[in-house]
């Protein structure tokens, strides 16, 4: 059976934490729908608390939404589904007590993924992200852009059709962050996957994505989607072309109204707490 | 801003190259200061200096029944020590692995823990009679609440990220346990079990020295109402030394189970 | 979570506390009522009920009660005396600190119930022995605390009230003693709690008076209904001098 074009369609999904009335109550998400074509790499940008991490998880299966649906590859998500869908957190989630590697083959084991299998595809994700030289060490002993590559390959090993990455070089500082952007691209060309890539930085959008949808404040909905045209993988260069500032800018535009917009409703919320 | 910090390590490493020889010099001085004053101003029947404690060893091991009553004591204490970690484990994980038995459980467990289970001693002692039986509960009875504590704790303050990654990759519940919840527990287990390895030292100890009619206890009394300083000295310091590498061996244990810790 | 569910599982919570303890009740009863446990091992909770009360009315407590207290209040000064001092002192350079502390520390990690024979053997069974044992343990946490305290006070704190011209004594009136303050006074409520706890478990091993005495005696007689009450009692008096010193730890760290 041809697998259709779309593989993500999400469906007028809203989410809300708690009840109204409650003193946690979170509207995070408006009614979204989105369709995410196969091997798109597509960005989600919004300002803080616009409920783009909220959305990811529900794609991912990890939080069932309040209305709407998700379908997968014209399945409805009902729960993980670590065949298809691999997660790349922002924060530390590899397991402290395992070394690089062992961190990479217990993702399979989950999976289900044979004991000589996963070394095979263990050794194959290191190296491609290149951490060879680094299998036996813990995670505490790596900087923080080595621990999201090997956070990278875990994901990687699990040759899964759709990449979903929540931030992931949220924590790193600029200069790692750009060097990262840059591998990530040449790996992504290599390996032709379905991405959702939730991000707060404009340049990392405009330099990776084939779309970029723009989220408004809370609650959140797609407001506006810029497509990128430019071919994978894409060049250290082209951060400095005309084409990237225009595009640049143009996201700039759509972002600041509602990036201003949720600074100030956290700050009325700070006062009323 | 570097030639200070420079500075700064070389003067470290020449106070560390010191403080380990001012620390011996400290502990010999005491030990002399010891020696001096009882030889020379306290009354022999009360302290002995430590060269007569030395010299007064080997005929502590020869009083007929000293070797046995600190073997005793010995194994004891080991018995003890696994029934409280066969005991404060499982229940730990019991406790700690829901929310609800969590919060049901945890102050009932806290309360008992904050008990003073010192004045249940005698109580046991009648129960139990005057043999290994009553030490050994007593000195369990100390161990099992800081390692169920310690494991509850191991278990809860886990970061939830780690557990949802798991399950985007698949794990199902006993897979999280084993392979994400247990190894995650085992540091604090084993600070709990150091924990719990002085706490099940000190209710043996107590309980020997509670029971008069055999054992240590038998032999402090007798060393005390035959002033008998030397001796008693030496069995206490046997027993301090037994203590000490206790909890050396247990802190080593602690250190290599927990490498990959970084708070 | 919702707040409604919240609340449902803290009800949920407190009712299988409440039947877990009712439970050990129930079967303490019947454990002495139907399955024919002695009762001098195990008196039933009616008569330990009765002893208690009478031991209360009759204020037969009084006397071990005030040696208990004598013994902590005296043990507790000597070893502030010595703690704070020394502590202190200790925390006023570095290298004192470092030569210092781990020694102490690790002396503490030994028993001290063991010096109890020495110190029966000095002062005999009186509440000599015991206010030297609780005064020994109780040293070790509060001379820990007073260099942990003192010692790692700020250095910026110091650098600018040096810069504003303060002397020693506006220095550590103004500024050590304020900042060591938390951490001396929680080495205090720990050396204050321990000292009780080392009183006690010597009065119970060789004494002739106080509270842990009594009920070695107790159980020496066989008159379980009644040592039962005592350690109710003994029980209640530590818990409410752990709530005393706690409230007043809690009062002195939000000055």
């Amino acid at each position: 059976m041809a697998k259709s074009d779309v593989a993500v369609r999400i469906r007028d999904v809203s989410h809300q934490f708690g009840e109204p009335g409650d003193a946690r109550f979170v509207h995070a998400l408006q009614r979204t729908s989105l369709d995410i074509r196969r091997g798109e790499l597509i960005c989600l940008i919004g300002p803080s608390g616009c409920g783009k991490s909220t959305l990811l998880n529900i794609i991912g299966g990890l939080l069932a939404p309040t209305t709407g649906t998700i379908e997968v590859d014209a399945k409805p998500v009902r729960g993980p589904l670590p065949h298809d869908i691999a997660f790349v957190f922002q924060e530390n989630a590899l397991f402290p007590w395992c070394t690089v590697k062992e961190n990479v083959m217990l993702g399979m084991r989950f999976q289900g993924v044979s004991r000589t299998e996963q070394e095979k595809r263990a050794r194959d994700a290191l190296a491609a992200v290149g951490l060879n030289d680094f299998m036996a060490h813990h995670p505490a002993q790596l900087s923080g852009g080595m621990r999201q590559r090997a956070a990278l390959a875990r994901a990687l090993s699990l040759q899964t059709d759709i990449l979903l990455m929540d931030e992931p070089f949220g924590a790193l500082d600029e200069q790692t962050r750009i060097v990262l952007g840059e591998d990530l691209s040449v790996l992504l060309a290599r390996a032709a996957k379905t991405i959702v890539f939730v991000t707060h930085s404009l340049g990392e959008a405009v330099f990776l994505a084939d779309r970029v949808a723009v989220f408004s404040a809370r609650p959140g909905m797609v407001k506006a989607s810029i497509d990128i045209d430019e071919p994978h993988p894409r060049k250290p260069g082209f951060v400095t072309t005309e084409k990237f500032s225009d595009l640049r800018n143009k996201l700039y535009g759509l972002l600041h109204d509602e990036i201003r917009k949720s600074v100030e409703s956290a700050a009325v919320t700070e006062l009323n707490a | 801003m570097k030639e200070n910090s420079q500075r700064d390590a070389v003067v470290w490493r020449m106070l560390i190259g010191r403080v380990g020889v001012a620390r011996l010099a400290a502990v010999v001085a005491a030990l002399l200061f010891w020696e001096v004053a009882a030889r020379y101003r306290v009354d022999p029947q009360f302290l002995s200096p430590p060269s007569r404690i030395v010299l007064a060893m080997p005929s502590l091991f020869e009083t007929p029944g000293v070797p046995a009553a600190l073997w005793t004591a010995f194994w004891e204490f080991g018995v003890a020590f696994v029934i409280a970690v066969a005991i404060g484990l499982p229940v730990g994980l019991a406790i700690g692995l829901s929310r609800l038995s969590r919060q049901s459980f945890m102050p009932i467990v806290l309360l008992l823990y904050g008990m003073p289970q010192i004045v249940i001693l005698p109580l046991l002692v009648l129960w139990l009679g005057i043999g290994p039986l009553s030490k050994i509960t007593f000195g369990a009875s100390h161990g099992v609440f800081p390692i169920s504590i310690a494991v509850v704790a191991g278990v809860q303050n886990i970061q939830p990220i780690l557990m949802v990654a798991a399950q985007s990759m698949g794990a199902r519940r006993w897979q999280i346990f084993r392979w994400v919840i247990f190894p995650h527990m085992i540091p604090s287990f084993f600070a709990g079990m150091r924990l719990g390895m002085a706490g099940v030292l000190l209710g043996v100890l107590l309980a020997e020295l509670y029971v008069s009619a055999a054992g240590i206890g038998y032999f402090t009394l007798m060393f005390t109402q035959s002033f008998d300083p030397s001796r008693l000295l030496g069995l206490i310091a046997v027993l301090a030394v037994m203590a000490i590498a206790l909890n050396v061996a247990l802190r080593r244990a602690e250190l290599h189970f927990a490498r990959w810790r970084t708070d | 979570m919702s707040a409604p569910r919240k609340q449902h599982e803290k009800l949920l919570s407190r009712g299988l506390q409440f039947s877990f303890l009712l439970g050990l009740l129930l079967v303490w009863y019947l454990a002495t009522a139907r399955w024919g446990v002695s009762r001098i091992l195990l008196p039933a909770p009616a008569t330990v009920w009765r002893e208690l009360d009478d031991v209360l009315r009759s204020g037969e407590f009084l006397p071990h009660l005030r040696v208990t207290l004598i013994e902590l209040a005296s043990a507790f000064a000597i070893a502030c005396t010595f703690g704070l001092g020394s502590g202190y002192l200790i925390s006023r350079t570095r290298y004192a600190m470092a030569v210092f502390e781990p020694l102490l520390a690790s002396i503490y990690s030994v028993p001290m119930i063991l010096l109890l024979p020495l110190y029966v053997l000095f002062f005999g069974l009186g509440s000599g022995s015991k206010i030297a044992l609780g005064a020994t343990v109780s040293f070790f946490p509060i001379v820990l605390s007073t260099i942990a305290g003192f010692g790692s006070v700020e250095r910026i704190f110091v650098t600018s009230a040096r810069s504003m011209g303060a002397s020693n004594a506006q220095m550590f009136r103004y500024v050590l003693l304020p900042a060591a303050l938390p951490v001396v006074v929680t080495g205090l409520r720990m050396g204050f709690t321990i000292a009780l706890l080392a009183i006690l478990g010597s009065e119970t091993i060789a004494s002739f008076a106080g509270l842990g005495h009594k009920i070695a005696q107790l159980a020496e007689a066989m008159e379980t209904a009644r040592m039962f009450a005592y350690i109710a009692f003994a029980v209640a008096i530590v818990a409410i001098l752990n709530i005393i010193t706690t409230a007043l730890e809690r009062r002195v760290k939000l000055q």
